[in-house]
């Protein structure tokens, strides 16, 4: 798809033809085209249900298959919220709004935006959704990456949570709101400054002269069909990791300090929990320094498997190539210097 | 061609998931074995988008787009729906490689949670998943108070409360009475114990981690049966937490197989 993206030729006529328009397929049959792959899919789900699935009973299976599911069944409902947030930003904010309510200048707009990311509550899965549907409505790329990294990672909700799990330490809520806003700041003025605009296609949107609820509509179908799929593809590896990857071998190089803020970091990619949960999975990894679960914290919602995955498929991969490394190394280097600081 | 998805089929992609998620959450409390219970409004509220949004594409795919822009609110401008086919056109004939590439083929892996879930159907975390991970170390929870037991007989006591009694209790409340735990079987290593466990999830499945008490006294029944154990707790003899992982034990006096609680994690 992103090879699409990149054609110079055509680079965004794909996007409106993602969701295919009423006229696909009906050139070869008389009327519509049957959907022969969904039936072979339901044939499939008949089928196994009935042949296979009495043998598949592997204990490690099920436990994949229980933390996929795991995986897909919480990030669903902030999907579909923040889908609809994004289409809904696309079909009833009009463009002008965005304009008069953030700063002329993209350099003053990243840090409003960033800060505006305190005010969605929700996790790292809705917040790609909204930032793609704010570039649409011409709100500039890097205020929007900015939103889009800030606010899985201090929203009300997350510090909440934060504390909750760290009691007594009030420390780790401030340098985790902190050190999330600073990355998230640098990263755009970063973006604003060395990005180039064709990394990161402006996604466009189903858009037209239609009813405002059939733009609505459209726009949800067309970003839960790229997401919901990008969505599986980092919960297929994200369980995968967290079935293989044996926790204790991580325990055993907690005793290198720099090596454990390293660890950590990227035991939050591989293991893509929530935002609202991590702090409480960082919690329990006592054998690991405060700064070493600040980089956990921090990391967790701006990079992990899913993530990547779902800006992958959102904005392209020629972007999720230079922005995710960009945003990790960033936030482990703004983690640890917080933590040198207040932890 | 049937790999790219068309209109239809990605409509009806959105209603099995939609199924799907209804199946586990509306209709069943199978979805407590992924997730926190309170997060059930969410998933019914995410499967019913789901399906409306489905049944809504697949009313207008199935009725021509020349019928009424307006009415129903669904339906293109006959402009903008040419418009689209021609840049469908175009590409088709310029590099149709790049069109079988086309984004919603991605949409076809929306499938696969349905498959596991109606294939698999993945049962709650049991003793493999207990046995990889080890209980982290407990931690010291000097804001919590623990109130004192009160009553005669066994008490009923989560997993979780019976390990913060026996490490940071400083009044030693669990001294000398009798609890009752439930939880799951993992075998351990060391001969004549076993472990009554559940896990603890703070969001979904995949931040569990395991609690666990070991039993002693009592047979080891089969891996993951389901168990109401009755005993007393066994004071731990030394002063500090030594290295390592360490579980409070429990001197088990009486055993009864439960069936496996709905909510399977604390």
């Amino acid at each position: 798809m992103s090879e699409l993206r990149t054609d110079p030729r055509s680079p965004w006529a794909d996007e409106d033809a993602t969701v295919p328009p009423d006229s696909w397929g009906r050139g070869t049959g008389p009327k519509h085209t049957l959907p022969w792959g969904f039936a072979l899919v339901v044939v499939l789900l008949v089928v196994g249900r009935f042949t296979l699935a009495p043998h598949l009973t592997a204990p490690a299976l099920q436990t994949w298959a229980t933390i996929f599911v795991a995986i897909c069944v919480q990030a669903l409902p902030f999907l579909v919220f923040g889908v609809a947030l994004s289409a809904a930003i696309t079909a009833f904010v009009p463009a002008s709004f965005w304009t008069r309510a953030l700063p002329r200048h993209p350099a003053a707009a990243v840090p409003v935006a960033g800060m505006a990311g305190a005010v969605l509550p929700g996790c790292e899965c809705a917040s790609v959704p909204v930032a793609s549907g704010l570039m649409a409505r011409g709100v500039p790329p890097a205020a929007a990456l900015a939103f889009l990294l800030a606010s899985p990672a201090i929203n009300p909700i997350v510090l909440v949570a934060t504390a909750v799990a760290f009691p007594g330490q009030p420390l780790m809520v401030v340098s985790r709101f902190g050190a999330s806003l600073a990355v998230a700041v640098l990263v755009g003025w970063l973006w604003l400054r060395f990005g180039r605009s064709e990394w990161l296609p402006i996604p466009s949107r189903p858009h037209g002269d239609g009813p405002k609820w059939a733009r609505f509509g459209e726009a949800m179908r067309h970003d839960l069909l790229h997401a919901g799929g990008f969505l599986i593809v980092g919960g297929l590896a994200a369980a995968t990791l967290n079935v293989m990857v044996p926790r204790e071998w991580l325990a055993a190089l907690a005793e290198v300090p720099w090596l454990a803020v390293v660890v950590m970091a990227l035991l939050a990619v591989l293991l893509s929990i929530c935002s609202e949960a991590d702090a409480f999975v960082a919690a329990s990894m006592t054998a690991f320094s405060p700064t070493a679960k600040l980089a956990f914290l921090v990391v967790g919602p701006m990079v992990d498997l899913k993530l990547i995955a779902l800006q992958a498929g959102t904005f392209g991969r020629a972007f999720a190539l230079r922005f995710v490394p960009l945003t990790f190394v960033l936030a482990v280097l703004v983690s640890v210097l917080f933590g040198w600081l207040l932890l | 061609m049937a790999a790219v998805v068309n209109r239809v089929t990605q409509n009806l992609v959105l209603i099995m998931l939609g199924c799907a998620v209804l199946r586990i959450s509306a209709f069943s409390t199978t979805y407590l074995n992924y997730v926190k219970p309170g997060f059930r409004p969410f998933l019914i509220g995410a499967g019913a988008v789901l399906m409306i949004l489905g049944v809504a594409g697949l009313i207008q795919a199935w009725r021509p787009g020349k019928g009424s822009p307006g009415a129903e609110g669904h339906g293109h401008s006959p402009e903008h729906g040419q418009g689209r086919e021609h840049a469908r056109h175009s590409r088709g004939q310029g590099h149709g490689h790049d069109h079988a590439h086309g984004g919603p083929r991605v949409a076809w892996l929306m499938c696969l949670p349905v498959f596991a879930i109606f294939m698999i159907a993945p049962p709650a975390l049991g003793s493999f998943a207990a046995a990889r991970s080890e209980t982290p170390p407990p931690r010291s929870q000097a804001l919590t108070a623990f109130t004192p037991l009160s009553g005669d007989g066994p008490v009923d006591m989560p997993i979780g409360e019976f390990i913060g009694r026996a490490w940071d209790d400083d009044n030693r409340s669990l001294t000398g009475r009798t609890v009752r735990l439930t939880g799951f079987v993992v075998p351990s290593k060391k001969k004549g114990q076993w472990y009554v466990t559940r896990m603890q999830i703070a969001c979904c499945a995949a931040d569990a981690f395991p609690l666990k008490v070991a039993v002693k006294g009592i047979q080891a029944p089969p891996p993951d049966t389901w168990v109401e154990v009755t005993g007393t707790w066994i004071p731990q003899t030394f002063g500090r937490m030594p290295n390592g992982v360490v579980y409070p034990q429990l001197s088990g006096t009486d055993l009864m197989k439960v069936d496996t609680p709905d909510e399977p994690y604390e």
